[in-house]
């Protein structure tokens, strides 16, 4: 029970800090974001360690839950969010020094910033699924206007279409659950532990196998929508570039890989009732390799800075989904990517965010000479995203080559063509700018900028993990993928 | 009884269609706190015969009941009255032609409960399933159809009404706690929406959401 009281915690504190942040002076933020930041981590850390030594743990009757694969969510969600934080404290007195945003402001997207943290917390902490999709809607509702907090028409266009879209999208991932429960209703289960995911996964062989598959589609389709599958991807692009630089990154660093973890939930539960049979992974094989070509195909001639790294998101949720749907060692490169993808992408987004600040300018033709100019956030972008677009010797490389290797021993050969001409598409386009972004002659006169230690921090602590990651698999760390992804397969 | 239950699931199909067919926000409006009211009745009505009302569909009724009969149409009516719109322009869609998809989608919803029938669910009742479908079509014909922003709001309004009725046809009574969260997702993003709307006229000084093709590749 006292073990239960840390799910609790990990609920409530991001939202008390929300409200905290709303209802303070401007100048007590920082303190209050520092102190939220700080005792989210720890707790984080306190619960992988719980986790590692007792299994699962729970509380409320059942209703919050957790497990080997939420507890590796949760912990990489509190790190991208503290790395998304402190970057904002060098991405916004910039802005505020541009008269772009409003210090007045401050309390109120503070207040959105750390009810998204809690809204996603609780969908990896909920066991019961209508609460998982209330948290993930929850999500799309509060993270809405921090797109826009640069009101401009464009901005205001992504909002819209962010909104409606994924409202929609995750409308028919409700379908999806309340499908699920009536796959389930022959189990005779009592309505407070009908819609729980342990109950499900205990009972998965038992659930209505028609039910599941019709379950399936709707779930895949609607929070497909937010992960940014194609072709529900038309909102993600949008969000990515307008939004200012730290929403992106957690953007794209957490909140795709939030509602690609619902669908990771019901793959074993549908797997299982279908008796095994590698249906429902066939369908995210699909829907990864469309990803990955759209994807690629949009990066080839994408002139905007921040829309090719959101279509590079794309093509990693892609990847992420051919890896779970090739399962086997796949699925475990599936979750390992989750990691890499949530240390790279973040990093390329604050460099981005900065070069487009520095430069005034989305065009990725305009921005030149960026190594004289801001050298560490120029060398940011460069190894961030030659780590990403599958460089060795990073992390991303490791978990891409396991996924092609779970291809081969699955005899896949049309998923391995193709995963490997998306990703030579992707490497040649990405490669092509990035020379001209670092040492291209520029015409016009900005002036070099000064680093800070924490610039510093921000570029050196990711780089410095995806290279070691990229070496060397501690052992702590592959024993928690595997459990995770043990429950993913339903062992 | 179960002539109310029909006659109230029957009412529910015509302001599908109504909301179909009109132009004017001043009929829609109420036509959908209409559609709202009578699905909050229609859970009480339905347990109404075997055990009596339990306190926790008296607390859902209390709250959804003002929810979607009032509050969703009061947002609405003060998003016309700020924004000055009081009709679709010309949506994509014809009128006669949204009338017939509606009547498409209403025989594939039939379809599709039949596809359902036979397997086990608790249904409460046999036309529950297709109205729940018909209503979601619906919702979505007047999301991707309309071009004004506030009608999109409208139809997801109308596409969250049917998502209830699935939810009661599916799942029968869930637990209150769940219920409230997604009453709660609901109000709160009709809320953000509409807010949403405000902006935007304010920026754009329309809502028209086919002229928002800034951001292109």
């Amino acid at each position: 029970m006292e073990n239960g009281l840390i799910l609790w915690a990990l609920l409530i504190i991001p939202f008390l800090g929300g409200f905290c942040c709303f209802i303070s002076k401007v100048r007590f933020i920082q303190w209050i974001a520092s102190i939220v930041i700080f005792s989210m981590l720890v707790l984080s850390g306190i619960a992988v360690w719980i986790i590692i030594t007792v299994g699962s743990i729970e509380a409320a009757h059942g209703w919050l839950f957790l497990d080997t694969l939420s507890v590796y969510h949760i912990a990489l969600l509190q790190i991208v969010f503290a790395l998304a934080s402190l970057f904002g404290k060098s991405y916004f007195p910039v802005e505020i020094a541009h008269k772009a945003f409003d210090p007045e402001l401050l309390p109120r997207y503070g207040m959105l910033w750390f009810s998204a943290l809690g809204a996603m917390n609780l969908v990896f902490l909920s066991n019961n699924i209508g609460i998982m999709w209330v948290g993930v809607e929850a999500t799309t509702l509060l993270t809405a206007f921090l797109i826009c907090i640069h009101v401009t028409s464009q901005s205001l266009e992504a909002m819209w279409k962010y909104l409606i879209m994924c409202s929609v999208g995750v409308a028919l991932a409700f379908i999806g659950t309340m499908l699920v429960g009536a796959a389930g209703s022959n189990l005779k289960a009592g309505h407070s532990e009908a819609l729980l995911w342990t109950f499900l996964y205990q009972n998965a062989s038992n659930l209505n196998p028609f039910f599941m598959k019709m379950a399936f589609l709707f779930l895949v389709v609607g929070y497909g929508t937010k992960v940014g599958f194609a072709p529900m991807h038309s909102w993600l692009p949008d969000a990515h570039s307008q939004s200012p630089a730290p929403v992106s990154a957690l953007f794209s660093g957490f909140l795709l890989s939030t509602a690609f973890y619902c669908i990771m939930r019901y793959l074993p539960l549908v797997e299982m009732a279908t008796g095994k049979q590698g249906w429902a992974m066939e369908i995210l094989v699909f829907f990864g390799l469309f990803s990955i070509m759209i994807a690629a195909s949009f990066m080839v001639f994408q002139r905007d800075i921040k829309r090719l790294l959101a279509y590079s998101s794309i093509e990693h949720m892609g990847i992420m989904a051919l890896g779970l749907g090739l399962g086997d060692i796949g699925t475990f490169a599936a979750l390992f990517h989750i990691l890499n993808h949530s240390m790279g992408k973040p990093l390329c987004f604050f460099s981005a965010g900065k070069l487009v600040q520095i430069y005034g300018t989305n065009s990725i033709y305009k921005i030149r000479n960026a190594m004289k100019i801001t050298p560490v956030w120029a060398t940011g972008f460069f190894l961030s995203f030659l780590a990403l677009i599958g460089m060795a010797p990073f992390g991303v490389f490791m978990s891409k080559f396991q996924i092609l290797k779970a291809a081969v021993s699955k005899a896949d050969y049309i998923s391995l063509i193709v995963f490997l001409f998306g990703c030579s598409i992707v490497f040649i386009s990405a490669l092509r700018y990035m020379l001209l972004v670092l040492y291209g002659e520029s015409e016009s006169h900005i002036h070099p900028q000064k680093a800070y230690k924490r610039d510093i921090f921000l570029v050196a602590f990711p780089m410095l993990v995806l290279l070691v990651l990229g070496l060397y698999m501690p052992e702590f760390l592959e024993n928690i993928l595997q459990k995770a992804a043990n429950i993913i397969r339903g062992y | 009884m179960e002539q109310l239950i029909n006659i109230m699931m029957v009412v529910i199909l015509l302001t599908n269609l109504l909301l179909l067919g009109s132009s004017r926000l001043g009929t829609c409006i109420p036509a959908l706190g209409f559609q709202g009211i009578l699905l909050g009745l229609m859970l009480p009505v339905l347990l109404l015969s075997p055990e009596g009302i339990s306190i926790h569909t008296l607390i859902l009724v209390l709250i959804s009941i003002p929810l979607r009969g009032l509050l969703f149409p009061w947002i609405l009516f003060r998003i016309v009255k700020k924004t000055n719109i009081r009709r679709e322009i010309e949506p994509f869609i014809s009128y006669p032609v949204s009338i017939f998809l509606g009547m498409l989608a209403l025989v594939l919803a039939f379809w599709m409960s039949s596809r359902l029938a036979g397997t086990p669910i608790p249904s409460l009742h046999p036309l529950m399933l297709p109205v729940a479908f018909y209503t979601i079509l619906v919702g979505l014909i007047l999301i991707v159809s309309r071009k004004l922003a506030i009608n999109q709001v409208l139809g997801y309004i109308v596409l969250e009404n049917g998502m209830y009725v699935l939810g009661i046809a599916f799942a029968g009574e869930v637990h209150l706690l769940l219920e409230l969260g997604v009453l709660m997702d609901v109000f709160v993003a009709v809320f953000v929406m509409s807010i949403a709307i405000y902006r935007i006229s304010r920026e754009f000084s329309h809502i028209d959401v086919n002229q928002l093709q800034n951001l292109k590749d």
